[in-house]
């Protein structure tokens, strides 16, 4: 075993907003010696915490992009990945899901598992993530750990135990009893940094067994060797620590630990956990596809001396330059070595590496697999898997859905014009479900992503970041036209004005196709000159960017080309895609044309009770509820709603279901619009277009 | 247009005809055999021949996974199609999705209450009006005659058909010599329609065991195909 891996942990810190996980960031740097004073959340003191740098994440006291940054503990060098906990930033979290290897999930005392937690803790099970449970704000008025140790087990599913019980809640919580060790722990000094181990007080004797007994029942559920131990009444420290880390890793337990970290009380125990129950990376499967091998999956193994395979999950534009956060997965690098990356097919040498604190950063030399660090200037997207050159692997990539919102912006003034162009530049980089483009007629400036609230955050962070200050449109959904019946051309584009004439013409049929466009060339006898065959193809995809309808652009067409004529003087390039985008308009509307929208599968996860308002509020958006899965508490409820019908519909959740029930969508397909919908749009569009002629 | 070209000749109605026009709004029917038969292919069929009406049906499972229930649904539709040479098939499917909703509880301690509750809240405010669900894997070999008076009651009172699925299991022999599962013969007072599914030289053969009030037994002339699992009518 390589003692510098065992010696390394890569945790998130997950949690619902406001369950204090900020403030228990940073008491953890405060301990690890990362930080010399302590602030708080929002920024009481002017400060804020650390790890929340953004100034928007300040104000509204939640983390919205992840930042990572490492610590030292007990001889153990921990990466701190921070993720955030809001269902709308899925990218983000996903990425940062996919480079820990374990997590702590915060709750709060008084709250308990609260439906946001719900989230987060899928998010865990989704990514398989060993987790350790941290109940925080144990000062706080009406503050019960056993109770949110119960719902842990109820709601959560999961099969978790209190390794500690407090010794004093609310105004009175003083400190801790140790389950394993059968001692108190009480932190003095003013910022709770002394520790000091004492006798369990004698009124708590009777609890404190009986929550060990409580303990050694979970454990022995899925460790032999404990129940063994039980029997002969045997059980020793050391080997309890062994089966809770075996439990946590493989995931079949959850061990519950707690404290208040704005009290300064139970963080540096947390800590201990983390790297006593916690994997290291090297006890944590991780699969490579060998892009040369027809993508076969290879087991990396974290050995820093094979070649290294790594991955890109963060970018950031900072004030030094492009910052690419990476996890080495197997081998090591070093300043100075090349590297590939595997999707751009570019080779560059490693200039800078930095290990990274919040937004501060220390310059090392290399770093090894299971390590997390930012390089410095490599041209590359998140996402991308960068090699040492005689590899060709590519890490799983996590899959990129195509936005299907749109929002037009400008900025407000002229000043703002550039820094609005910068940071659309950084925000199109760092997230790829941001995407934005200049809307060639109205010059506007679109920004497309994946909902409502994804947008205005980036509005936002435009605001705050970069101080410009954007006027925004109405959201805009992407429709599409597509066709549904085949339909003839023949079509003569003849022009003569004088000099060289324009002459061509087109025969053939469009019809339906299963992809977004096809051209097939059935001329035969060279009725139209090979050389203008291309040209009559990019006629034809000209007018697919703009359909008849309503504008949007068309999918699902194939164009047969069976015969044309040509003039040996006048034919051209030119003349033949005039042809084809007179023919294509010629046959479009006889094509029986149709507004195609973007259907969500939405999925909605609701306390039982509430399913029936659900499935109304689902049907009354032309919705299609597919399944509901029900486990007692909570019915996960899936369906096929149009994304049109979707905006503002978290709201409605909110108020229908006592902000106990939450959704996510994604999107699914095009489906049809329904007629009285497509008049609609079609009525709006031809409005649209006279309005501008008269321009 | 669906309706007209299947419902004349679809099995499902060979069916109903032998049991007095259909099992009908308040009463409970049960399809028994021992796993991998063809219970289930005889459920979906019967809620396709709903959706094909454009009535909606409620599929309710016990099964731990909804993607095994819509495969079961895609097969059946595909090979249904391919026989009856459907036209505008997608059409069809897509209108089939839209009136069917999966309800998947896990049976372990799912009470019948629960599941009826949920019915129940995707009749009303959900405002879908199913008249047919389907119930597949049920244990009958629980005590179930207090849930079955409840599903029961809740027919009765919705006015809704139910139709289960009975996987027998044990040792033979499995019938009474009326062809009743023996599981199901504390049940009798609360179902209405009992249909065994027996091999018969490489084919399905479909008995019908309890017709409402009568008790014989009487084979169907009805057979699952074992190739497409499609019911036909034999001979």
């Amino acid at each position: 075993m390589n003692r510098t891996l065992e010696r390394m942990r890569n945790i998130g810190i997950s949690a619902h907003i406001d369950s204090g996980k900020t403030t228990l960031t940073e008491r953890i740097l405060y301990y690890c010696k990362k930080i010399h004073r302590m602030h708080e959340v929002k920024g009481k003191e002017g400060g804020g915490a650390t790890m929340d740098y953004m100034e928007l994440e300040r104000e509204r006291g939640i983390t919205i992009t992840s930042a990572t940054t490492n610590v030292t503990w007990n001889d153990h060098s921990i990466n701190i990945i921070d993720t955030p906990g809001h269902v709308d930033f899925t990218i983000e979290v996903e990425r940062s899901l996919r480079v820990l290897d374990g997590a702590i999930l915060v709750l709060c005392s008084v709250g308990g598992v609260q439906s946001q937690t719900l989230t987060v803790d899928k998010q865990l099970k989704r990514y398989n993530v060993p987790t350790v449970a941290f109940i925080n704000k144990l000062d706080r008025i009406g503050a019960n750990p056993f109770k949110v140790k119960d719902q842990i087990n109820d709601k959560l599913g999961r099969r978790a135990a209190l390794l500690q019980v407090p010794v004093g809640l609310e105004d009175k919580f003083q400190g801790l009893v140790d389950l394993i060790s059968m001692k108190a722990y009480y932190f003095d000094g003013p910022n709770g940094e002394i520790i000091r181990e004492k006798e369990i007080p004698p009124e708590l004797e009777d609890l404190a067994w009986q929550y060990r007994e409580e303990l050694l029942d979970t454990v022995s559920l899925f460790s032999d060797e404990v129940t063994e131990a039980i029997l002969e009444d045997r059980v020793s420290e050391g080997l309890l620590l062994r089966a809770i880390r075996k439990g946590t890793i493989s995931r079949e337990f959850t061990p519950i630990l707690m404290g208040s970290a704005y009290r300064n009380k139970g963080v540096q125990l947390l800590l201990d956990a983390v790297v006593n129950y916690l994997p290291d990376p090297s006890e944590v499967e991780n699969i490579a596809l060998d892009l040369d091998q027809q993508e076969k999956p290879v087991v990396l193994k974290a050995d820093p001396s094979l070649p290294c395979v790594s991955y890109a999950f963060k970018l950031e534009e900072g004030p030094y330059g492009q910052l690419t956060y990476i996890r080495i997965y197997q081998g090591s690098l070093k300043k100075g070595d090349e590297l590939f990356n595997t999707r751009s097919r570019q080779r560059f040498k490693v200039g800078r590496v930095v290990r990274m604190h919040a937004d501060h950063m220390e310059d090392i030399e290399g770093a090894e697999s299971g390590d997390i660090v930012a390089l410095f200037g490599v041209d590359c997207a998140s996402g991308d898997t960068i090699c040492s050159p005689e590899l060709n692997y590519a890490m799983t990539s996590i899959y990129v859905p195509e936005p299907v919102i749109s929002l037009a912006i400008e900025a407000a003034d002229k000043l703002s014009v550039d820094r609005l162009a910068k940071a659309l530049a950084r925000f199109t980089k760092e997230d790829p479900t941001f995407r934005m483009y200049i809307d060639p007629e109205s010059r506007q400036t679109i920004i497309q992503g994946m909902g409502e609230l994804h947008l205005d955050v980036y509005v936002e962070r435009m605001r705050r970041e970069y101080r410009v200050e954007v006027i925004t449109g109405r959201p805009q959904v992407a429709y599409r036209e597509t066709i549904t019946a085949r339909a003839d051309f023949d079509y003569t584009h003849k022009k003569q004005t004088g000099g060289a004439g324009q002459f061509g013409r087109v025969i053939g049929y469009i019809e339906p196709f299963d992809g977004n466009y096809e051209f097939v060339n059935e001329v035969k006898g060279g009725h139209i000159p090979r050389e203008f065959i291309p040209s009559c193809d990019k006629g034809f995809q000209s007018l697919l960017k703009k359909g008849q309808l309503i504008g949007s652009p068309i999918i699902g067409v194939r164009v047969v080309l069976t015969d044309g004529q040509f003039h040996p003087v006048d034919s051209s390039d030119i003349a033949f895609q005039m042809a084809a985008q007179g023919a294509f308009k010629q046959a479009y509307k006889k094509a029986k044309p149709q507004i195609l929208e973007p259907i969500m599968r939405v999925v909605v996860e609701t306390p039982s009770e509430f399913s029936g308002n659900v499935f109304g509020s689902l049907n009354q958006r032309r919705g299609i509820i597919i399944s509901s899965i029900e486990d007692g508490l909570y019915s996960r409820i899936e369906a096929e709603v149009p994304l049109s019908e979707m905006f503002g519909y978290s709201t409605v959740l909110r108020s229908m279901t006592q902000g106990k029930a939450e959704f996510t969508m994604e999107f699914l397909k095009y489906g049809r619009l329904p007629n009285f919908l497509a008049d609609q749009l079609m009525e709006e569009h031809r409005q649209k277009m006279e309005s501008e002629q008269k321009k | 247009m669906v309706r007209k070209i299947l419902s004349t000749r679809s099995p499902i109605k060979t069916l109903e005809k032998n049991i007095k026009g259909g099992l009908g709004p308040g009463h409970l029917g049960v399809f028994a055999s021992r796993k991998g038969v063809g219970k289930t292919a005889c459920l979906v069929q019967i809620a396709l021949d709903r959706l094909f009406e454009e009535k909606p049906v409620i599929h309710v499972s016990y099964a731990s996974r909804v993607d095994y229930i819509i495969s079961w649904y895609e097969e059946i539709f595909k090979n249904l199609a391919s026989r009856e040479n459907l036209k505008s098939e997608m059409d069809i499917h897509d209108r089939i999705i839209r009136n069917r909703v999966i309800l998947n509880f896990r049976q372990e301690g799912m009470k019948t209450e629960q599941v009826l509750k949920s019915i129940e809240a995707l009749l009303g405010p959900g405002r879908f009006a199913a008249r047919t669900i389907i119930v597949d894997g049920f244990n009958f070999y629980l005590p179930c005659a207090e849930d079955l008076a409840l599903f029961k009651k809740f027919a009765a009172d919705r006015q809704l058909e139910f139709w289960f699925s009975c996987s027998l299991k044990g040792e033979d022999p499995l019938f009474d010599e009326n062809g009743v599962p023996f599981v199901l013969k504390d049940y009798l007072e609360n179902i209405d329609i009992i249909i065994t599914l027996e091999h018969d030289n490489g084919r399905v053969r479909l008995n019908l065991v309890k017709d409402h009030e009568q008790i014989f037994s009487k084979k169907l002339r009805l057979e699952l195909d074992p190739q497409t699992l499609l019911l036909a009518r034999v001979g």
